[in-house]
């Protein structure tokens, strides 16, 4: 009788596994799909980043690597300077050493972090009108940022 | 070489061409301008934006492709976080 349960333990939980195995999403039966797919991602990070370096000047890189942060002057505003986080986040707006504003914009499709750093220099150097239309703002209070004005989308 | 970068989730995408050649009329450079160009209005239909760069010197937005440029670079649609 004993034997006779454990038996049908055994054919339960061999019929659970041969389930899990026909999952929809392949997870247990194709785990090399996920490996995969990270080293797509780390090989566009790395070619992201070779496109970075290529883009700054050595001094802007250095800078962009010792303080986690990349500096832009404003065209539009004299006093403004634009510090682009190394990873994906709001770029932060400062008047001297004040902080004004912080603006949050991405792109509608991923891109690596250093894709993100480049984005933002180009709109900003380029086309900083459209930047700041789309940019959904933070004002700095005394609790951190704010958000002061909707989502748009250009 | 003149080339097109497209940034996207696989990093960058290149196209490159020989802009001197390409003035010369050499059929090659022309198919590789014309296959630029042909990106380059696909995505600015989806809402990308594109610039030129230039070493030392700040970008400027592209609006209408230019073989001559040295360096575009194609950013994909964006919209405030």
């Amino acid at each position: 009788m004993v034997l006779l349960v454990i038996a049908a333990e055994l054919l339960f939980v061999l019929l659970i596994l041969a389930l899990l195995t026909r999952a929809p999403y392949g997870v247990l039966a194709h785990p090399a799909l996920y490996v995969d797919t990270r080293s797509d991602w780390r090989q566009a990070q790395e070619r992201a980043e070779a496109l970075l370096r290529d883009l700054l000047s050595p001094d802007e890189y250095d800078r962009l690597l010792r303080r986690g942060y990349l500096e832009l002057p404003s065209r539009l505003h004299p006093n403004w300077v634009y510090r682009v986080p190394r990873h994906q986040g709001q770029v932060k707006v400062f008047e001297g050493d004040t902080p004004v504003l912080a603006l949050c914009v991405q792109s509608v499709e991923p891109i690596p972090d250093a894709d993100a750093v480049i984005m933002h220099k180009l709109m900003i150097e380029g086309d900083e009108e459209t930047y700041l239309r789309v940019a959904n703002r933070f004002e700095p209070t005394l609790y951190g940022f704010i958000a002061i004005r909707p989502r748009a989308r250009v | 070489m003149a080339s097109m970068r497209i940034l996207s989730a696989r990093g960058d995408t290149a196209v490159e061409w020989d802009a001197a050649k390409f003035t010369e009329g050499d059929p090659e450079a022309r198919a590789a301008v014309a296959e630029a160009e042909r990106l380059f209005q696909e995505l600015k239909a989806k809402g990308a934006t594109a610039f030129t760069v230039r070493p030392g010197r700040p970008a400027e937005r592209l609006d209408v492709f230019d073989p001559l440029a040295e360096q575009i670079v194609i950013v994909p649609r964006v919209a405030g976080g």
